[in-house]
């Protein structure tokens, strides 16, 4: 009997690791998803009325939360469910964090009586507005 | 010690072979997997890569697009993988103008090896794709505007 646990325990641990990688690979995915919206709403949700008036560089929040969502939206997650995606845009500086989580579906967890079918991942990215000269 | 009482010595030895091929198909089932995530790991360094590759050119869109292609195959052969392999396709109209957004999709195609009892997955061939979108900065110097003179992002 020992043989065939051992193969057993060999294989489950085996289908664990899988399972962790594909986790840790939903939560690449996140975090690249959130850097690249932070990314695109520092640059592109500039408040130009602001801007103009006093010179501040400052982030036009529903502006930032369109292009945050946006930006996450062709960032190609489809296969990922629950995704959620907030955007904070920061009132006296130019900062914006978009925080992006999701679910990630397991491979082999699921095929286990009891097991977990996925696991909720979660990444955050700040990027902030800078004038250069 | 009776010779009657040793017979059960070699009692369940039948399924060690089974135990054994149950163990080669389950660890070839566990590489194919591993592969594939490995496979995902790498396209969307790639993708990520190719698109920020693409919105930092200086330009002008070819030679954008050419250092996009040279950052994804760099990427890929990065983490051990063919370049030749790879696809990497603009999902989208692709503009080198400021505020455009930028779309990539990187797709490769992995190898499975054939899984006693279970076959090859997806025919020997298992295609991983990802993607990657990123705006071109709307107060860059020395990139085109819009068709209209003006800085529109593609939200």
């Amino acid at each position: 009997m020992l043989m065939p646990a051992a193969v057993l325990v060999f294989i489950v641990l085996g289908a664990i690791a899988v399972d962790f990688a594909v986790a840790f690979l939903g939560e690449r995915e996140v975090s690249n998803a959130a850097a690249a919206a932070a990314n695109d709403a520092a640059g592109a949700a500039l408040d130009q009325t602001r801007f103009y008036a006093d010179g501040a560089l400052r982030l036009d929040p529903v502006r930032a939360a369109s292009v945050g969502r946006s930006s996450v939206r062709a960032a190609g997650l489809d296969h990922l469910g629950d995704v959620d995606v907030r955007v904070a845009v920061d009132r006296d500086a130019p900062v914006v964090t978009v925080t992006v989580s999701a679910r990630v579906g397991y491979v082999f967890a699921k095929a286990l009586p009891g097991g977990p079918d996925g696991v909720t991942v979660e990444a955050s990215a700040t990027a902030t507005a800078e004038e250069q000269d | 010690m009776r010779l009657s009482e040793e017979r059960g010595a070699v009692g369940g030895f039948e399924v060690l072979p089974f135990g054994f091929l149950v163990f080669v198909a389950g660890t070839l089932l566990l590489t194919n997997a591993w592969a594939v995530v490995d496979g995902k790991v790498a396209v969307t360094a790639a993708a990520r890569e190719a698109a920020r590759a693409y919105v930092e050119s200086p330009g002008p869109a070819g030679t954008a697009l050419e250092q996009a292609t040279v950052a994804a195959r760099g990427a890929i052969q990065g983490h051990g993988r063919d370049p030749a392999r790879m696809r990497l396709a603009p999902v989208g109209p692709l503009a080198f103008r400021r505020c455009a957004r930028v779309t990539f999709e990187v797709t490769y195609e992995v190898a499975t090896i054939n899984v006693p009892w279970l076959g090859s997955l997806g025919g020997g061939v298992v295609g991983t794709s990802a993607r990657h979108s990123e705006v071109v900065d709307p107060y860059r110097s020395d990139v085109p505007l819009g068709w209209d003179g003006g800085v529109r992002c593609d939200a």
